[in-house]
C-alpha cells in the first residue's frame, strides 16, 4: 500500500479521545436523565442506567474516572513536553498553546467565509481545535469541582456554607449545557458535516490524515515538514477497510446518541421544573 | 514571707490560667446556628446574636432584613403582615379560612423545589404539624439553631449546621430580585449564562458560515482528482 497519509495522532492520543467520548456520553445521558426525570424521556434515559438513584451513582463514578483521566493527561503533557527546547517549544507550531497567529487566522478565516480574503494557511493545529482542546480543561475544572462538591456534600460543607451547593448546582448545570451544546452541535458539525470532512473525519480514530487533503487544509504544516525533511518519516499507510468500517460505526453511533440527546433535551425542556 | 508571696503568685497564676481555660468552649457548646459567624467567631461575648438565636420578643414594630430591606416602612402593609409572621409560634394564626386551604394555594413557588418535586416530600414532613411555627420562631424545629439535627438529618444522616444552610426553597436564579435575596447565586448564574451564550454567539454563526463556504471549494483526496466538478 502507498504511504499517502500523514500521521497526526499517536495511539495514546486516540485512546484518550475514545475515553473522553465514551465517558462524556455516559455523563450526558445520566445527567440529562436526572434533569429530565419529570418527563418520559428522562425516565427512559435513567432506566437505561438502572433508575434515578443508580444513574446518580454512575454519574459520580464515571465523573471521578473522567477526572482521573484528566489528571493522567496532565501528567502525560508534563512527560511529553519538549523541555529541552523550553520555553520556545511551548509556543511553537506543534504546541497546543494559543499563539498570536491563531487570532490572525481566525479573522482571516472569517473573512474567507465571506470571500474577502484567501483561506488562511493553517499549521498543524487550527484555532478551533485549540479551543476545543482547552475547553476540556475549563470544563473539567468547573464541572469536576462543582460535581465533587455535590457528590460529597458533608465534606464540602465543612469548608463552605451549605448554600454554596445551590450555587454549585447551577454552575454545574449551565457548564454541562454549554459542553453538550458545543459537542453535539459545533464539534459534530465540524467533524462530520463540513464538505471537507463529510461524512466523517476519522483522523482521530485512524491517527492519520490524507496527505493531499492536509496539504490543502494545513499547507503551513506540510510545508514545514517538507522543508525540514521530516515529511517522509511522517507518512503512513491507510488502515484495513474493515477497521475503517469499525471507525465509521463507532463514530456514527456517537453521533446518533449525541443528536438523540440534543433533540430530546430541546423538545422536553419546557416540561421540566428547572 | 517569701513562701506567702510564692503562694500568692501561684494562686494568681492559677486564677489567670483558670480564666483562660474556662473561656474556651467545649465541643458540645460549639454547636451553633451559623457556620460562618459562630457568635462572631473569636469574641468571648459581644452581646451580639443573630436574630434567630434570641428568644422571641413580644412585639417587633420594625420588620427589617439587615442590609436588604431597611427604613421606617420597608414593606407595604400586606408584605409587613407576612414578614411579621416569621417569628410566630403559629405562623398562620388569624388567617381566614385557613382550614380549607392547601399549602400551595399561597406558597405556590415553595412547592416547586427539588425536595417536593423529586423526593416527593410533603410540606409537613419538614415544617411539622399544626400549628406550623415560623422557621425563625425560637422553638421551631426549623430554627437554624437546630434545623440540621431536627429536620435535615431525618434523611441526610450526619447533617451539620453548615450543610443545613442549603436553600431548599431556592429563588429563581434568573430573576432580578434574586440579586437581593441570593446575590451569589444570581451572579454565578448570569456569569455562567454569559459564558455559554457568548460561546454559542461566536461559534454557531462561525460554524454555519464555514459549512456554507466549504460548499464552494474543491475537496482533494489522494486520488489526485477533485471529487467534485465545479
Amino acid at each position: 500500500m502507498t504511504k499517502n497519509r500523514i500521521k497526526r495522532f499517536t495511539p495514546l492520543q486516540r485512546l484518550s479521545h475514545i475515553f473522553l467520548m465514551v465517558t462524556f456520553l455516559i455523563q450526558s445521558a445520566t445527567g440529562l436523565g436526572r434533569t429530565f426525570m419529570e418527563t418520559k424521556w428522562g425516565q427512559w434515559l435513567c432506566w437505561v442506567f438502572g433508575g434515578y438513584d443508580t444513574a446518580r451513582e454512575v454519574h459520580i463514578w464515571v465523573g471521578i474516572i473522567m477526572l482521573c483521566g484528566f489528571v493522567l493527561h496532565v501528567l502525560y503533557l508534563l512527560f511529553k513536553a519538549d523541555w529541552k527546547g523550553f520555553p520556545q517549544s511551548l509556543f511553537g507550531p506543534d504546541s497546543m498553546l494559543p499563539r498570536p497567529a491563531d487570532i490572525r487566522e481566525f479573522f482571516q478565516h472569517v473573512a474567507w467565509f465571506f470571500g474577502r480574503r484567501k483561506q488562511p494557511e493553517f499549521d498543524r493545529w487550527g484555532y478551533w481545535e485549540k479551543f476545543d482542546y482547552w475547553a476540556v480543561f475549563w470544563g473539567m475544572a468547573i464541572i469536576g469541582i462543582t460535581g465533587l462538591m455535590m457528590a460529597y456534600p458533608f465534606t464540602s460543607t465543612k469548608w463552605m456554607p451549605g448554600w454554596g451547593l445551590n450555587v454549585a448546582f447551577w454552575v454545574h448545570r449551565i457548564e454541562a449545557i454549554l459542553a453538550m451544546g458545543h459537542i453535539f452541535i459545533i464539534h459534530f458539525f465540524v467533524g462530520h458535516l463540513r464538505r471537507h470532512t463529510f461524512p466523517m473525519d476519522h483522523a482521530m480514530f485512524e491517527g492519520s490524515v490524507d496527505l493531499d487533503a492536509a496539504r490543502e487544509e494545513r499547507p503551513s504544516w506540510i510545508g514545514r515538514l517538507e522543508e525540514s525533511g521530516q515529511l517522509d518519516g511522517a507518512l503512513v499507510t491507510g488502515v484495513q477497510p474493515g477497521l475503517k468500517t469499525l471507525y465509521y460505526i463507532v463514530g456514527f453511533i456517537a453521533i446518533a446518541i449525541g443528536v438523540f440527546m440534543l433533540i430530546g433535551a430541546l423538545v422536553n425542556a419546557p416540561l421540566v421544573i428547572w | 514571707m517569701d513562701r506567702i508571696r510564692l503562694l500568692y503568685h501561684v494562686l494568681a497564676g492559677s486564677l489567670i490560667v483558670g480564666i483562660i481555660i474556662a473561656a474556651i468552649p467545649v465541643y458540645a457548646q460549639d454547636e451553633v446556628s451559623s457556620s460562618i459567624r459562630r457568635y462572631k467567631a473569636y469574641e468571648a461575648s459581644t452581646g451580639y446574636y443573630e436574630e434567630h438565636e434570641v428568644l422571641p420578643r413580644r412585639q417587633r414594630p420594625l420588620i427589617t432584613i439587615p442590609n436588604i430591606r431597611q427604613g421606617l416602612f420597608p414593606y407595604s402593609p400586606s408584605a409587613a403582615s407576612v414578614r411579621s409572621r416569621s417569628r410566630l409560634a403559629d405562623s398562620h394564626q388569624g388567617i381566614r379560612f385557613y382550614e380549607g386551604r392547601q399549602c400551595w394555594d399561597c406558597h405556590t413557588a415553595a412547592a416547586m423545589d427539588i425536595h417536593t418535586v423529586r423526593a416527593n416530600l410533603t410540606c409537613r414532613q419538614c415544617h411539622g404539624g399544626e400549628p406550623i411555627a415560623s422557621i425563625n420562631y425560637y422553638w421551631s424545629p426549623l430554627n437554624p439553631i437546630r434545623r440540621h439535627a431536627y429536620v435535615c438529618s431525618k434523611c441526610h444522616e450526619g447533617a451539620t449546621a453548615s450543610y443545613a444552610s442549603y436553600v431548599i426553597h431556592e429563588p429563581n436564579p434568573a430573576m432580578a430580585k434574586t440579586f437581593k435575596s441570593f446575590p451569589v447565586l444570581a451572579w454565578a448564574f448570569w456569569i455562567m449564562i454569559g459564558i455559554a451564550v457568548g460561546t454559542f454567539l461566536l461559534f454557531l454563526p462561525h460554524t454555519v458560515l464555514w459549512g456554507i463556504r466549504e460548499l464552494f471549494v474543491r475537496k482533494k483526496t489522494s486520488g489526485g482528482e477533485p471529487d467534485d466538478k465545479e
